[in-house]
């Protein structure tokens, strides 16, 4: 939409052709990129496409040559204007107003609630935003703003990557919108953060807070660094399940973000298509690095930060579960005597270990999936790596990365690649010549662009189980510069 | 006893201000105009579109940019010079 906005500022009159039941959002993102009259024509999702054209093709020349009415013809400004104080009431009466929905068509008239991710929420008195802002040195009115340079990776050729600068400061999508130190706190205090967890979710603002490009389902956050000792973060048994508050509020600070920094609001400032189960509620998980073998880094060293520094990392947790499945004991069995159906899988039967579960554990992620994987490991399974032959995670990564790889006739067949290599147009990595001119049984890595997509993470625990995930490594972004 | 009465806070984000834009001016004929056709998805809709564009305005001079991705292809700074129309789908 900013490009449509540039062209009619340009003089050159536009028409946009959607899908009919986008409009609001085009109508939405037409006022929010300055041009609220911009000319749009409804394309179905269902019709045939020729019939489709004959009946759409007069409106559209027509949205060219038709005369502006007195309203296109409008200039000035919007400034919608948020008061700080949204509500002065008994406790009892401000519940009421910050856990209010409202029904919108789009999703058949379901509530949507204004202020929150659904879910009631600590009400963000002026005393206990207060008490929140004491957890930063940060100015409550200072606007987040990147703390250092940060580089963001894209998918292919038609999501380039690419570097943001410090001191830009952070849009929150879809509305674009900025966001003071006070305001997170204001989401924090309403997540049930304590004032110590503010230099945590202050790094998960600078990271864009969850929204994304408007569709980031409040995020997903891996956390490197003695941040998770301070504030008690559990990186043992049960990370992923309730009882840990400071796992389950900071969570859910990205979706509140989301909702009020970004302004989602489904089928009306945004479009997505489902929703996301693994993230909704919250994901964050923190690494224990003291369990990690020698000559491995954490993850804020691989990161480019030292290793008594605290981070976040941005994580794309959607596939979950990816490779094989096994019961812990099989695992054990494997390691201690050759054992069990892994023993079977690797050819090593009554050969005690270690083995190399990476190979047991990646087979067949890659068919029905494309890009690198993250692999959470306690520190006896990731010890046995090491003994195997893993001396680095590097290692790890460049093994994986190469069995991802099959050949062009087989990669062809996947559903996402027409999107990101632009219709099979854009240069393949592996042989810098265009994907269309690359032979039938030339090899290509499904697993991403480069080894490093992958990532392993160590945390503590003795069951030997794994947890498997899409995403590898993403942008990180400092904690400790929020303190 | 009246109870107690507390000023929450809005955990809504800052709207900087937007300025509004009229429409550009529309064009007087289609005839030798150049109108740039724009492709961002959806080519069950968008192949059709350009073969129709092309055989029912033939003194318009076409031009295109295609992509499979979301974001369009941008015209460059010289070509928006020489360009007089967008026509722009089905993404945005």
């Amino acid at each position: 939409m900013p490009y449509l906005t540039d062209l009619e500022a340009a003089g050159i009159p536009t028409v946009l052709i959607d899908l009919a039941e986008e409009t609001n959002k085009v109508k939405h993102d037409a006022l929010v990129y300055g041009v609220p009259g911009m000319r749009y024509v409804e394309a179905s999702r269902t019709m045939h496409g020729v019939p489709d054209v004959d009946r759409i093709l007069p409106s559209v020349m027509d949205a060219l040559v038709c005369p502006l009415t007195d309203e296109e013809k409008k200039s000035g400004t919007w400034a919608p204007k948020e008061p700080r104080i949204l509500f002065e009431g008994t406790l009892e009466e401000a519940e009421e107003f910050y856990n209010q929905t409202e029904n919108i068509p789009g999703i058949l008239n379901a509530p949507f609630a204004r202020y929150t991710d659904g879910l009631p929420v600590v009400l963000p008195t002026e005393e206990r935003v207060e008490r929140m802002l004491k957890g930063t040195s940060h100015k409550p009115d200072e606007i987040i703003k990147l703390q250092r340079d940060t580089y963001l990776r894209g998918i292919g050729e038609v999501n380039p990557g690419g570097t943001r600068k410090k001191g830009e400061p952070v849009r929150y999508m879809p509305m674009g919108r900025i966001a003071t130190v006070e305001q997170v706190a204001v989401n924090a205090v309403m997540a049930g953060c304590k004032p110590e967890y503010m230099p945590l979710v202050l790094a998960i603002a600078e990271s864009g807070g969850g929204t994304g490009d408007g569709r980031g389902n409040g995020g997903s956050f891996l956390v490197s660094g003695p941040i998770y000792k301070e504030i008690g973060m559990n990186v043992s048994y049960g990370r992923f399940s309730p009882g840990n508050p400071p796992n389950k509020t900071i969570g859910r600070v990205g979706s509140l973000m989301w909702r009020n920094l970004g302004g989602y609001k489904e089928r009306v400032s945004t479009i997505m298509t489902y929703g996301d189960p693994v993230t909704n509620g919250g994901f964050i998980l923190a690494e224990y690095a003291e369990g990690l073998p020698p000559g491995w880094k954490g993850l804020n060293e691989e990161l480019g930060f030292k290793k008594n520094e605290s981070v976040i990392m941005t994580c794309r947790p959607g596939n979950w579960g990816l490779g094989q499945e096994h019961m812990p004991g099989v695992y054990r069995s494997l390691q201690k005597s050759g054992h069990g159906a892994i023993a079977r899988f690797l050819d090593v039967k009554g050969k005690p270990g270690p083995h190399n579960y990476i190979e047991y554990i990646t087979d067949g992620v890659w068919r029905t999936y494309e890009g690198g994987i993250t692999i959470i490991l306690v520190p006896s399974m990731a010890m046995d790596m090491y003994n195997y032959g893993f001396k680095t995670k590097e290692a790890i990564y460049e093994y994986i990365w190469k069995k991802s790889f099959e050949p062009v006739s087989t990669y062809r067949m996947r559903g996402r690649p027409d999107w990101f290599t632009n219709g099979w147009t854009s240069i393949e990595k592996t042989s810098g010549k265009r994907w269309r001119e690359l032979p039938d049984d030339y090899m290509v890595p499904a697993g991403g662009e480069s080894p490093f997509e992958n990532c392993v993470v160590v945390c503590d625990g003795e069951e030997t189980a794994s947890e498997r995930f899409s995403g590898g490594h993403g942008a990180a972004y400092s904690i400790d510069a929020w303190r | 006893m009246a109870e107690k009465k507390y000023k929450c806070l809005n955990p809504t984000g800052t709207q900087e201000p937007v300025d509004i834009l009229p429409l550009a001016p529309r064009l007087d004929k289609l005839d030798g105009k150049t109108i740039h056709l724009s492709i961002c998805g959806e080519p069950d809709i968008t192949i059709p579109l350009e073969k129709r564009l092309k055989g029912d305005y033939p003194n318009v001079n076409w031009t295109m940019k295609k992509t499979y991705g979301i974001a369009p292809l941008q015209l460059s700074d010289e070509e928006m010079k020489t360009t007089d129309a967008v026509i722009l789908g089905v993404c945005w």
